[in-house]
């Protein structure tokens, strides 16, 4: 099935999650299908707790669903794996290691011996602007450079497929900008397929080729939107052009209408 | 406050005390037998250094106490970190573990010695034994609460990196769980050293706590003020070595 053309890079079918959560049962999402294709970048929006992280994950494949499948080029996914890499909101860095070896984790992980790693690492520190910095510890680093590192770190193993949530919600205003910058361009150079969760509306019409609006808990998709905007997206001033501001009014009024109804779903129980 | 001023201030209040405590005994407001001045100490400090105690050099009693402590320690040490290890990663071991550990943690030691006297004897095995015993029970619960610690995005990062559980076990739990580790080996040293003069109790020839045990059966009162100090001083010597290994081992931590 592998490169066919005719499957999907991610094919999401039916996928429900349930959870217990003191004695009830609370749905994450239900019956939630979605097709993801080769080069795409796909952002999740969608009110707190509306399940969007649980889908992300699910697709890494830290979490068992309750029922329905994930597909990953045509094969049933069981378990983590190299092909996806994953960028938390917490960078996830280790600590006891530097930059560089944070950097190098997967391939040595992988058996690459020292001097095959250094190449790689090499290309990413230098992709990232952290080459001055890779004999440095994550303690001694910033959170826009914590999250560069953890960037390179998830791409060192030439993983298919890239999975962020909310890589940027821990970082302030500019620096966020920067590194959503530095985002647009580093997926211009390797055309990884990105799924990317994310509060922010602004954020996920920015990066995105496709945004997907979920709806309050049991999350569903609530409405898909391409981004008729050329990407990528190298001038941050289109953040402020009028075709931009009418696809954020549309989506805001989108999740604030969901978020609304978390609200009241949340007061009832 | 800066380091330096810091260290000023503790050197400061060990000095401010002393003078106190010279003022007090040498007007004599508190009687010689109750209280000793601190230049009695002293006195009876050097003579110990330089006659020993019933027999016995004092640098001897000191270096039997800090071999027992040691091996006592190490033995402890040994088993304590891979058993907190396999408790921090397996719940169902814990919970059979930990019970015993928690009821047997408050209990001192003193109330062992009878026991241990009985299943053991009175040789140097007893008293090895209750030290790492007592470490033990302090070292376990650190190492465990320190793999109970790492993030679980840090281990989702390491497995999604392709980690396999034995690689994750060596490059990510462990290294993660040092610097708890390490918080167990500072208490465990500490109750190890409080308890040598307790196994040293049972019918030793040797040792700051013979030393102790020995002068107080003969009301030999400043040898047993030495004895109390000098406990004090290598307990105090041991914890910051242990401290400024931990700093540059775990450079990491608390950051």
């Amino acid at each position: 099935m592998k490169d066919s053309g005719e499957t999907s890079r991610i094919e999401i079918v039916d996928l429900t999650h349930t959870y217990v959560r003191g004695r009830s049962q609370v749905a994450a999402f239900k019956k939630l299908s979605l097709s993801i294709q080769q080069g795409e970048f796909v952002s999740i929006v969608g009110p707190s707790g509306c399940g969007k992280t649980t889908l992300l994950f699910s697709i890494a494949g830290f979490i068992q669903p309750t029922s329905g499948r994930i597909l990953v080029d045509g094969e049933l996914i069981s378990g983590p794996g190299p092909n996806r890499g994953v960028v938390f909101q917490s960078f996830a860095l280790f600590n006891w290691l530097t930059v560089r070896q944070n950097v190098e984790f997967g391939l040595q992980m992988a058996g690459v011996p020292p001097k095959g790693r250094r190449p790689r690492s090499d290309e990413l520190l230098g992709m990232v602007g952290l080459t001055r910095f890779a004999d440095r510890y994550p303690y001694e680093l910033s959170g826009g450079m914590k999250q560069r590192t953890a960037i390179s770190r998830a791409l060192a193993t030439n993983p298919d497929i890239l999975l962020m949530d909310e890589p940027f919600a821990a970082l302030d205003t500019q620096s966020r900008e920067i590194l959503q910058e530095e985002l647009v361009r580093i997926w211009d150079l390797t055309r990884k397929t990105v799924v990317f969760v994310t509060h922010s509306i602004d954020e996920a019409i920015y990066l995105s080729t496709r945004v997907v609006v979920f709806t309050a808990r049991p999350g569903k998709i609530k409405y898909v939107t391409s981004i008729n905007l050329p990407a990528p997206r190298y001038d941050p001033h289109v953040r402020t052009s009028p075709e931009f501001v009418t696809i954020k009014d549309s989506v805001l009024d989108l999740v604030r209408e969901e978020t609304i109804k978390q609200f009241a779903e949340e007061a009832l129980t | 406050m800066s380091r330096v001023s810091r260290a000023f201030l503790s050197t400061a209040s060990i000095f401010v005390v002393l003078a106190i405590w010279l003022l007090i005994t040498s007007q004599a407001w508190v009687d010689q037998k109750i209280l000793v001045s601190p230049l009695t100490l002293l006195k009876q400090f050097i003579s110990l250094s330089i006659d020993g105690y019933s027999g016995t050099p004092l640098y001897v009693h000191a270096l039997a106490s800090l071999l027992r402590t040691t091996i006592g320690f190490v033995c402890g040490a040994t088993f304590a970190i891979p058993v907190g290890l396999a408790m921090g990663y397996s719940p169902a071991l814990y919970a059979v573990l930990s019970p015993f550990l928690a009821i047997l943690r408050p209990i001192p030691v003193i109330a062992f010695i009878p026991l241990a006297i009985l299943w053991f004897g009175i040789g140097e095995f007893s008293k090895i034994l209750l030290i790492s015993v007592t470490s033990f029970l302090y070292m376990t619960v650190n190492t465990a609460a320190g793999v109970k610690a790492i993030p679980e995005d840090v281990l989702r990062a390491a497995r999604s990196l392709g980690a396999t559980p034995t690689q994750l076990f060596l490059h990510v739990i462990l290294p993660e769980s040092l610097p708890y580790i390490f918080v167990g080996i500072r208490v465990g040293a500490a109750v190890s050293w409080a308890v040598v003069v307790a196994a040293e109790l049972i019918a030793a020839q040797q040792g700051l706590g013979y030393l102790i045990m020995d002068a107080s059966t003969f009301f030999r009162i400043p040898v047993v003020y030495v004895g109390i100090a000098l406990i004090g001083v290598i307990g105090f010597a041991i914890d910051r070595l242990i401290s400024s290994a931990e700093k540059r081992l775990v450079h990491w931590s608390a950051r």
